[in-house]
């Protein structure tokens, strides 16, 4: 097993620029993300890999002119040192970027500290799990999609030194998958190790291998069959050998993945996509208030459990740390993590209520992050219903 | 000619530069904007049976544009599909390529569209019944509403009937069930294509009809 | 006011950027997210001038009649703004020329940008945009939508623009229908119809897609409405 390291050295006689359009077309990113990535260099770009996909990967990467370091997954203790640095950096960087960004900025900072703290402290007690964030990368998607604010930038700084997690490979928590087409019209590919099963929403998978068995079950809860979605979900199996699915949700936009850790996450309605067997979703009824004027549905999806998670948006996808409060208009929410309450308000008075445009909106109160997307399924169908066939009596 | 691909996955058009006497056959209503002097003219691909299959059967449209530059400079037009999505450019060559239904957008004029019986199964899953065919010797472009994921098929592989965009020959398209009867028919996956054979398929990150089942409940 | 412009062309946000004092007006519905401390005021025109005639005319250029203003209270405040179909934006930085906006591209404005209805004669019928369009005019910064990606073309002598794709262009070009290529069946029968022609001097800036054919591609997946 190898992490594959991007060292942001050039085989001799390079253009630059040529390795950086490559780099991009390779990753599927465009090409600021690839700068990007090469900024942040030496960057762990794919980590755990077999030795056949590793010297797959160094010759691709040859051949644009970007040289790779293979880099063997280091043993325990070793790694336990090097951890250390880790944690600097992240918080360092991050603090950086706090002075950068405006009042969301801040807020990272403080929550990037955070995270690279509970990681570090996570690692004495259980060496064997990689903490959520570092797993985000350790999934092989090699560039993540929000070039929104800095936000990323101390995170992918973060993973940069997370190589040295000892991740051994029979402790590797979630499916390996990448995403491409981002961020407009992200698809997902998972591998499907042989018995292992994923949960997909309805109608979404558009490709896979002739050995997955697809078993089609009713979700729980009978909220289901008031929410307008499909009342079932998809099973997907990979038989005796491992297997492949692409998935690709209904709605045009971006997808998001987190392996929760005995988390809670809280989504709109439609936002589902796909999860581990370990993760579960429900219905949760908002209750009249909250529910009733939120305008996008009365219900929010809360996952809960271990596993992966994959969710979408419509339009391309915002994330937004909150730190005290922050307004969100309800067609626009995504999701959001617990630790933040919220409640729906009307904007100014009682005119903006009815003519403003924006009818209620949501205001998110206390620490944690808020995805929103940037176009609104209200707005959408509104605009679509002038295409609609119209029924002759 | 020079073609060039912009405004990203999501709104792929082709901004096209034709030298003097160029001329590149585009779809019915491609032109977004061009220089006023260049000509089109509409014509009937290949006579008109074979231009009234690719209509009924092939979901394309019976007229093709041709924009000719008659003038001595270089002139430039845009050219787009009806959807957002990607566009690919590809050669063609006496092999030829395989193309979905509406996939076409544009080729330079030594390309020859046709179309191939695709079998019933096809039709069935609301394809048509004809595919069409470009072979011959020049580039086109076809593109899709969504993103382009290029796969290489190697035995076998299942892809939902939608998501199929483009595949070479050589390969047997089957239509199957997705899975057993049950999940057949709540899945929402319905009907799926088994690919059988070894070539590269293009499938298209969005679908059409999956935008529709996301969106119906919404209104 | 700052605006930065993000997730070009697929799905563009606008983060605009607010000082103490500043305020942004928007058309209604824009707003996706802001910070806690912005103060939004509705009217019927813009801040500080206009009347309810202009309003009554911004209703039937297509726009609502409402606007937003957005300022924020106590401090500097951010402000997403998006649209309600996928596309591309455009900033432009007006300094007193004037600048003739599709109906429904206009989306936000500096103070110190006038909004006013242009009416572009009978050829807008034809035009397939909107029938009414809007005159901007003043000093400051406008942000503009579209439906695909946006690119300007610099117009010296005549070009065609298929209807559907207009964003904007310099008031300093005129525009007719007409039919592209020489001859008007060809026209026709290659799907393009009518197409505008602008002529003169000046920027018109495009949309690489048409909404309307991307709904009507829509259509057959679509469930029926009554009548």
């Amino acid at each position: 097993m190898y992490n594959l390291i991007l060292t942001g050295k050039l085989e001799p006689g390079t253009n630059p620029r040529d390795a950086l359009a490559g780099l991009a077309k390779l990753l599927k990113v465009d090409d600021a993300k690839a700068r990007e990535i090469v900024r942040n260099a030496p960057v762990c770009i794919r980590r755990n890999t077999d030795a056949a996909m590793a010297e797959r990967v160094v010759a691709a990467m040859k051949a644009i002119g970007i040289r790779i370091q293979l880099e063997p997954v280091a043993a325990a203790p070793a790694a336990d040192g090097l951890a250390g640095t880790g944690v600097g950096t992240g918080v360092g960087t991050g603090v950086g970027t706090g002075e950068v960004a405006s009042t969301a900025g801040a807020a990272n900072a403080v929550s990037v500290a955070k995270t690279t703290n509970s990681a570090a402290s996570a690692k004495p007690a259980r060496p064997e799990q990689p903490s959520t964030s570092l797993k985000v990368i350790a999934g092989g998607k090699p560039a993540a999609a929000n070039p929104v604010d800095k936000a990323q930038t101390p995170d992918s700084q973060q993973t940069a030194q997370a190589p040295h997690t000892p991740a051994a490979p029979e402790s590797f928590k979630g499916f390996r998958y990448q995403l491409s087409g981002q961020p407009d019209y992200c698809f997902i590919s998972v591998e499907i190790p042989a018995g292992e099963t994923i949960k997909v929403e309805a109608s979404a998978m558009a490709s896979m291998t002739t050995n997955m068995l697809m078993k089609t079950r009713a979700k729980g809860g009978l909220s289901r069959f008031m929410s307008g979605e499909s009342v079932f979900i998809n099973e997907f199996t990979a038989d005796t050998v491992p297997g492949e699915i692409g998935i690709a949700p209904g709605s045009p936009g971006d997808v998001k993945h987190l392996y929760l850790d005995n988390e809670e996450v809280f989504l709109q309605n439609s936002a589902f996509v796909a999860s581990g067997m370990g993760v579960v979703a429900e219905s949760k009824w908002q209750g009249f208030t909250k529910g009733f004027f939120s305008g996008e549905s009365l219900f929010l999806i809360r996952c809960s459990g271990q596993g992966d998670l994959w969710f979408n948006t419509y339009g391309a996808m915002i994330e937004i740390d909150v730190a005290g409060d922050y307004v969100v208009d309800t067609g626009n929410i995504v999701g959001f993590t617990s630790g933040l309450d919220y409640d729906i308000q009307s904007v100014g008075g009682y005119k903006s209520l009815f003519f403003s445009g924006e009818g209620l909106v949501c205001r998110f109160r206390g620490h944690g992050k808020v995805w929103i997307q940037t176009r609104s399924v209200p707005a959408f169908a509104s605009w679509a219903n002038w295409y609609r066939p119209v029924k002759k009596k | 000619m020079k073609v060039e691909i912009n405004g990203g996955q999501a709104f792929a058009h082709l901004q096209v530069e034709l030298a003097p006497g160029e001329s590149i056959v585009t779809e019915s209503n491609a032109m977004s904007s061009m220089d006023a002097n260049i000509d089109l003219t509409a014509q009937l691909n290949g006579g008109l049976v074979r231009g009234l299959l690719r209509k009924y059967l092939g979901g394309e449209t019976l007229f093709i544009s041709r924009f000719s530059n008659n003038t001595q400079e270089p002139r430039s037009l845009y050219l787009v599909q009806p959807t957002p999505g990607d566009i690919r450019c590809v050669d063609i060559d006496e092999n030829g390529l395989f193309l979905q239904g509406g996939a076409f957008l544009a080729c330079t004029p030594e390309v020859k569209l046709g179309v191939k019986w695709a079998g019933i199964v096809s039709f069935l899953a609301g394809e048509g019944l004809f595919k069409l065919y470009a072979h011959g010797n020049g580039k086109l472009w076809y593109g899709a509403y969504g993103a382009l994921v290029d796969k290489e098929v190697d035995g076998e592989y299942i892809v939902d009937t939608s998501h199929l965009v483009a595949w070479q020959p050589g390969m047997e398209l089957k239509l199957q069930l997705a899975g057993g009867l049950f999940s057949s028919i709540f899945s929402g996956e319905g009907l799926v294509t088994r690919i059988e054979g070894n070539g590269k398929i293009t499938i298209q990150s969005r679908s059409l009809s999956g935008l529709g089942s996301w969106l119906n409940p919404k209104f | 006011m700052e605006v930065e412009l993000i997730h070009r062309p697929g799905n563009t946000a606008a983060r605009v950027s607010l000082q103490p004092g500043e305020v942004c007006t928007t058309e209604s519905g824009a707003m996706i997210a802001m910070s806690g401390n912005m103060q939004i005021e509705t009217t019927t025109h813009q801040k500080g001038k206009g009347s309810v005639l202009k309003a009554l005319k911004r209703l039937v250029g297509g726009e609502s009649i409402f606007m937003n203003h957005f300022e924020p209270l106590g401090g500097k405040g951010e402000l997403w703004l998006g649209t309600a179909l996928a596309g591309d934006m455009l900033v432009h930085e007006l300094d007193n020329e004037q600048l003739i906006v599709q109906g429904s591209s206009f989306l936000a404005s500096e103070q110190g940008v006038e909004l006013d209805i242009g009416w572009q004669g009978f050829k807008s019928v034809l035009s397939g945009e909107n029938i009414f369009w809007l005159t901007l005019t003043g000093k400051g910064k406008v942000v503009l939508s579209s439906f695909g990606a946006i690119y300007p073309v610099e117009v010296d002598g005549d070009y065609i623009v298929d209807t559907g794709h207009i964003v904007a262009f310099e008031q300093t070009l005129d525009f007719s229908i007409t039919k592209a290529g020489k001859s008007w069946l060809h026209s026709f029968l290659g799907g393009e119809g009518l197409v505008c022609k602008f002529s003169g001097r000046g920027t018109v800036w495009c949309q690489s897609h048409n909404p309307q054919s991307f709904g009507s591609s829509l259509t057959p997946n679509l469930i029926a409405r009554k009548a």
